[in-house]
């Protein structure tokens, strides 16, 4: 067979036409969408510019929506990525022994439990009157101690982080361990021969040759904390007032709640924009050295 | 192998054939709200009794449960394939949809006599500019449930003004005793106690127009009152009330952890079924006391009743206006005031003895009732409501004040009227 000029077009077509028809035109979509005032049950639709973008920057709970996916970010990729790296190492390095494997999957399990039952089952964990948490704190002595850790706006937003930290640091870690598995031996015997302790192996060979994995994991769990729903929908729905709303509870509250399709689709393209700067940032980063 | 495939041929052909027969029935969808037992099981019932009566009818019977259920059925009504009957809180809630043209009018039909079935009060919330839309399936009124062991045991009486309210909280509290247990992690639970405090302390005129969306102001004084009011019974409210449900708050109250809890008459049916025999034996119901400086009509009550709707994209409405009247008609609500504890809209639908007395007296405070006034939630426009519900729980917390809130409240509804 003989091979056109556009021969590889006719391998990349069908590709490009699923991605175009399922993640571009809906892009677009929802960015035409957001020029109207609407609502799903009614067929009519006003023209009202880019007022909703004006709106949403003068909506405090906006901020406050931002505020909280920032906080879950960093907080995320200190934890899971830092603690996870840490944990990784330990399981990997000789002292951990025979029961490597058990650890790995008591750190693992979490991770492949569905959010939905995590955060059920946290919301008792957390409970004012009959959580594990405050039964623990009034055994400990405090009889009478009865605090809502879900229901008190300083602390509702990071007890659901928290949660999220317990479930996904297992499964950060465990990508680690993976990487840490590619490194070859010879790095660790040639810094044994220089001396190095367990720390100055982990410092110096462990980390900067898995410090591909480690970008690849902030990637995920940046743009993962700013996609975030589920874990803030079933234990608070974004209460109380609004103080744990995330930008996709906010945009699912305005589409479903108080029937604004419009400004729940210009939300969608700010979460858009963050997460779209947010990974051009970090493959720009990873791509510089 | 001839034989197998013989078999296999006439097998197809029989199953078209039946598919056939199947498609040339009616197929109504009808979505309800009540995905628990008993509940979900009634509805079984009641769609296949109406099956045997129609057989050129299937009804096909789906659920979502109450705080799904308002966020889905707008999606659900903006496809296709939409219930042909459904539920729906009549007030702002429905006419929302009304004016969206996805409710059928039922004004003709009902001229015909059906009308007449109903008392004409639980009727009229489903009457918007004039035409009747839809058909109550349960009624139901906001009352104060109290512990009469408690109240006994503390020497306290029944409060009949808002300021007796407040001495007997204060009794009970010195005592040691929650006087009113209150889940408020949904602020529909909030917007029950600000409804009747509104339509309390607010002349009636004033508060119906400010819940028409297009005309609504909120700038009268008595609205910052309510909340003051409100304010004033926060302490007497058990701890972390935003932190938990209704439900958890209820099962305090039927455990005796607390004096008193102000639930909604169908929810009598469920201390029948599930509160211990303790409480049981021991309680009580009292409205809500009067405000006697308050400028609305003390002798309203909040509640509204519940009920069904046929929408207006039906490909069979004659089929779904037949299974609306069978549902919410007197042979199923009888049925349903004897299985569930709930009574429907028809002229004595069940007399006294015929159900628990407890679930037939307090249906007669609904009755009798001067007139109801909707619920808050369901009576605001949604964007006016998806400030107040916060704004409520904040001020549970002593987060803000009743003047703050009403500022943003006269804001908010003066954006929704430029909107109209």
């Amino acid at each position: 067979m003989k091979r056109g000029k556009y021969t590889h077009w006719l391998f990349i077509i069908p590709a490009l036409l699923f991605v175009l028809i399922f993640v571009y035109i809906p892009i677009l979509q929802s960015f035409y969408f957001s020029l109207f005032r609407m609502n799903s049950y009614s067929p009519e639709t006003i023209f009202v510019g880019l007022r909703h973008y004006r709106d949403i920057f003068d909506d405090p709970i906006f901020y406050t929506a931002l505020k909280n996916n920032t906080w879950y970010a960093v907080i995320s990729v200190l934890c899971q990525v830092g603690i996870g790296l840490v944990l990784a190492i330990i399981l990997e390095s000789k002292f951990i022994g025979r029961s490597r494997k058990l650890f790995r999957n008591i750190y693992f399990l979490p991770s492949v439990i569905s959010v939905t039952a995590v955060g059920l089952m946290w919301y008792f964990i957390y409970n004012p009157n009959i959580g594990l948490i405050n039964s623990l704190i009034r055994w400990g002595g405090a009889k009478d101690f009865s605090f809502a850790w879900l229901g008190q706006p300083k602390t509702a937003i990071f007890a659901i982080i928290a949660m999220s930290q317990w479930q996904y640091v297992g499964y950060i870690m465990m990508l680690l361990i993976v990487a840490i598995q590619k490194i070859p031996v010879e790095l660790y015997d040639a810094a044994e021969i220089d001396g190095a302790g367990e720390v100055k192996k982990a410092l110096f060979v462990t980390i900067p040759q898995v410090k591909e994995m480690l970008l690849v994991t902030s990637v995920i769990t940046v743009i993962g904390s700013f996609k975030l729903f589920t874990e803030v929908f079933v234990t608070t729905r974004g209460g109380p007032y609004d103080t744990t709303q995330v930008l996709g509870t906010y945009m699912y509250r305005h589409a479903f709640f108080f029937d604004a399709m419009g400004y729940a689709s210009a939300v969608a393209i700010i979460i858009f924009v963050i997460t779209f700067v947010a990974s051009l940032l970090q493959i720009k980063l990873s791509t510089r050295n | 192998m001839k034989k197998i495939l013989t078999g296999f041929f006439v097998l197809s052909l029989l199953l078209t054939l039946f598919s056939g027969m199947v498609a040339a029935e009616v197929q109504l969808k009808f979505l309800h709200r009540w995905t628990q037992e008993p509940y979900y099981s009634f509805f079984e019932e009641v769609a296949a009794d109406f099956e045997k009566l129609n057989p050129n009818v299937k009804v096909d019977v789906q659920a979502i449960s109450n705080d799904p259920f308002k966020e889905k059925i707008k999606i659900i009504l903006g496809t296709e394939q939409g219930p042909d009957v459904f539920f729906s809180w009549p007030g702002e809630f429905t006419n929302r949809f009304i004016r969206a043209g996805q409710v059928y009018d039922l004004t003709d039909v009902m001229e015909q006599g059906w009308k007449d079935d109903f008392v004409y009060s639980q009727l009229e919330p489903f009457i918007y500019n004039g035409k009747i839309y839809g058909s109550p399936f349960r009624l139901d009124a906001k009352v104060f449930v109290y512990n009469t062991k408690i109240f006994q045991e503390v020497g306290v009486a029944i409060p009949e003004t808002f300021e007796d309210l407040l001495r007997v909280c204060a009794e009970l509290k010195q005592a040691g005793i929650t006087p009113i247990a209150f889940g408020n992690q949904a602020p529909w639970a909030v917007s029950h106690y600000i409804g009747t405090l509104n339509q309390k302390c607010v002349p009636d005129q004033i508060r119906l127009t400010d819940i028409q969306p297009e005309k609504g102001t909120f700038t009268h004084p008595g609205y910052v009152e309510a909340l003051k009011k409100y304010q004033q019974l926060v302490p007497y409210f058990n701890q972390n009330a935003n932190a938990i449900k209704h439900d958890e708050a209820r099962i305090n109250l039927f455990n005796g952890k607390a004096a008193m809890m102000y639930l909604e008459i169908v929810e009598i049916p469920e201390i029948e079924r599930s509160a211990p025999e303790e409480f049981k034996a021991n309680y009580g119901i009292f409205k809500f006391p009067v405000i006697e400086d308050g400028m609305g009509d003390q002798d309203y009550l909040t509640g509204y009743p519940e009920g069904f709707v046929v929408s207006a994209n039906t490909k069979h409405p004659a089929e779904a206006i037949a299974f609306l009247k069978y549902l919410t008609g007197k042979e199923v609500g009888k049925k349903e005031a004897q299985e569930l504890g709930f009574i429907n809209g028809i002229k004595n639908v069940v007399d006294k003895g015929e159900v628990k007395d407890s679930i037939y007296d307090s249906t007669q405070i609904i009755l009798e009732a001067k007139s109801l006034v909707n619920w808050l939630d369901s009576s605001l426009h949604a964007k006016i409501w998806s400030v107040y519900g916060p704004e409520l729980q904040k001020l549970t917390d002593n987060m803000t004040t009743p003047e703050k809130i009403m500022q943003q409240i006269v804001k908010t509804a003066e954006r929704v009227r430029s909107e109209f």
